[in-house]
């Protein structure tokens, strides 16, 4: 047994063996478990993919005179201000209600509504200006009724990511069984079963290496879009009581995070905005985990591979909450780029990055060898019993 | 030698067997990599040329003589690597495999040799990296 204090310290004098979680699968498979559990000390994991249920919330600053905004946009993209006087609330998703090209009455261009929240957070992260309008309720308190100017991520208050359902912990394989291409969260889907799209990166995602949440919790410090984040909640939709393989995995959808980090430390280079043809926008997102190695269970877990780790086959042509199901297939035959659905072969791809999620746990790993990132005590544990309800009451 | 020809029929030639023609008497293997040809409109046909390079001359002399639009700019996909993310979604629309992730690196790779500039990647790919130079 080690302590994450133990760790730190460790950390700390420059004598910490930290490896990603690749490194280490390949270590367990030469060494077993009990060897590699005495080499090792932190564990990074990192993924990088549309997380949409993301945004960002600033403050202004006041105006002069004061201010209580109640709508507002940015460039174009309407931010939610039904709170304190001068602070929004931007998600990732948000259309654009209008550009501002259109008030020079140019033609209204087509990509203006291919533009959201997402891509006004990855343009302020970036340090571009952004035009802001809002307009105010007018009281005795805040007298100004509107106001029109440009803002930086270096020009208000606070940025910082709010993003109440990120990383899952698992997802599904979308495919379209349907006559008619179908646009969804996972990209176009081709008719007639015409390709299979999948969003986890299976035994490299965080999550499906500490199948029970057991390594981290609330406050655990992480990579958050390139700066230090906090993982501060249960995300929405957690459902960690999704059926499980016997070595722990869920075959399908279940555990999610809450997570927080400063988005004026951040870059874009984890931070972008997206885009999915006639469905609309997101964020795509590199999070880092790292995992104190405290006992050998958590090395057991992290050792897990592609071969083991199911998704169900989701057709989406049929337009209902519960789709149904081709079964299940494991990351390794997604990985391979080919799947058997109903003896036909499909091709898969994926609409997380590999590439990135690799680089965001050797980022991780190299901030945690340097000394620049030490890990933290949770304070809290993240809930294992919550349920999954849909809302069925009938009118 | 291979050329890339877009081909524009007016209608009164949209009649035309060209493929046949340019194999009878040219001895010119037409691959067809895209095409739009109704009865009475305009047509528009991508070929791939493969041939001796003084038919291929005379081949595109003959069908500009007879009202069909030759142009030898034809659109390529570029992919712009600043913008791409490497999520690799563009590859599952790719019928032709020219679009893959590295096994080792998972990199996108673009062979542009078996692209035929079906254009499917372009609306696929999440952050807006992919496009034509046509």
């Amino acid at each position: 047994m080690r302590t994450i204090a133990e760790i730190n310290e460790k950390i700390l004098s420059g004598k910490a063996t930290v490896w990603t979680i690749e490194e280490l699968k390949a270590k367990v498979k030469k060494l077993g478990i009990k060897k590699t559990y005495e080499k090792v000390d932190v564990i990074c994991t990192g993924t990088f993919e549309p997380m949409e249920s993301s945004g960002a919330i600033l403050n202004l600053g006041h105006t002069d005179p004061p201010m209580k905004i109640r709508k507002c946009w940015l460039d174009g993209v309407p931010a939610y201000a039904g709170f304190g006087a001068v602070d929004l609330y931007l998600g990732a998703t948000a259309l654009s209600d209008y550009s501002s090209i259109n008030d020079h009455g140019d033609n209204f261009p087509s990509h203006i509504a291919e533009k959201g929240g997402s891509h006004v957070i990855e343009n302020l992260i970036a340090g571009k200006s952004v035009t802001i309008k809002a307009i105010g309720q007018v009281t005795d308190c805040y007298p100004r009724a509107s106001f029109e100017s440009n803002i930086t991520a270096e020009t208000i208050n606070q940025f910082y990511l709010y993003n109440p359902r990120n990383l899952y912990q698992n997802f599904i394989v979308g495919v379209n069984g349907g006559d008619r291409i179908l646009y969804t969260y996972l990209g176009p889907l081709l008719p007639r079963l015409g390709n299979a799209v999948y969003s986890s990166i299976g035994a490299m995602s965080p999550l499906l290496n500490d199948p029970h949440l057991e390594a981290i919790g609330i406050g655990t410090k992480i990579f958050l879009g390139g700066a230090q984040g906090m993982i501060v909640w249960e995300g929405t939709q957690h459902f960690p009581l999704q059926k499980r393989l016997p070595n722990d995995t869920p075959i399908g959808p279940a555990a999610t995070l809450a997570l927080v980090g400063d988005a004026k430390k951040m870059s874009r280079e984890w931070v972008r905005g997206c885009y999915f043809k006639n469905y609309g926008s997101s964020l795509m997102l590199g999070v880092g985990i790292p995992f104190p190695v405290l006992n050998e269970k958590i090395i057991e877990h992290c050792s897990v591979e592609d071969e083991n780790i199911v998704a169900p086959v989701v057709d989406f042509s049929i337009p209902r909450r519960v789709r149904p199901s081709f079964g299940l297939v494991n990351y390794a035959q997604l990985k391979h780029g080919k799947i058997k659905i109903e003896g036909q072969t499909v091709t898969v791809a994926s609409v997380a990055s590999m590439y990135l999620g690799r680089k965001v746990a050797e980022t991780l790993k190299k901030w945690i060898l340097d000394g620049d990132f030490t890990l933290s005590e949770p304070v809290a544990p993240l809930p294992q019993d919550r349920s999954f309800v849909s809302q069925d009451g009938i009118i | 030698m291979k050329k890339r020809v877009n081909l524009t029929f007016p209608r009164s030639v949209v009649q035309m067997p060209v493929t046949y023609r340019l194999a009878k008497d040219f001895n010119i293997a037409a691959n067809i990599i895209r095409g739009q040809v109704a009865p009475n409109q305009v047509g528009k046909l991508v070929l791939e040329l493969s041939g001796d390079i003084d038919q291929l001359d005379a081949a595109i002399d003959w069908m500009k003589a007879n009202n069909i639009g030759v142009s030898l700019t034809t659109g390529e996909i570029i992919i712009d690597e600043e913008t791409c993310v490497h999520c690799g979604l563009c590859t599952g629309v790719c019928p032709t495999e020219s679009l893959t992730l590295n096994p080792n690196t998972y990199k996108l790779q673009f062979r542009q040799q078996t692209c035929i500039v079906c254009e499917q990647c372009i609306p696929t790919c999440p952050v807006q990296a992919i496009s034509t130079n046509l």
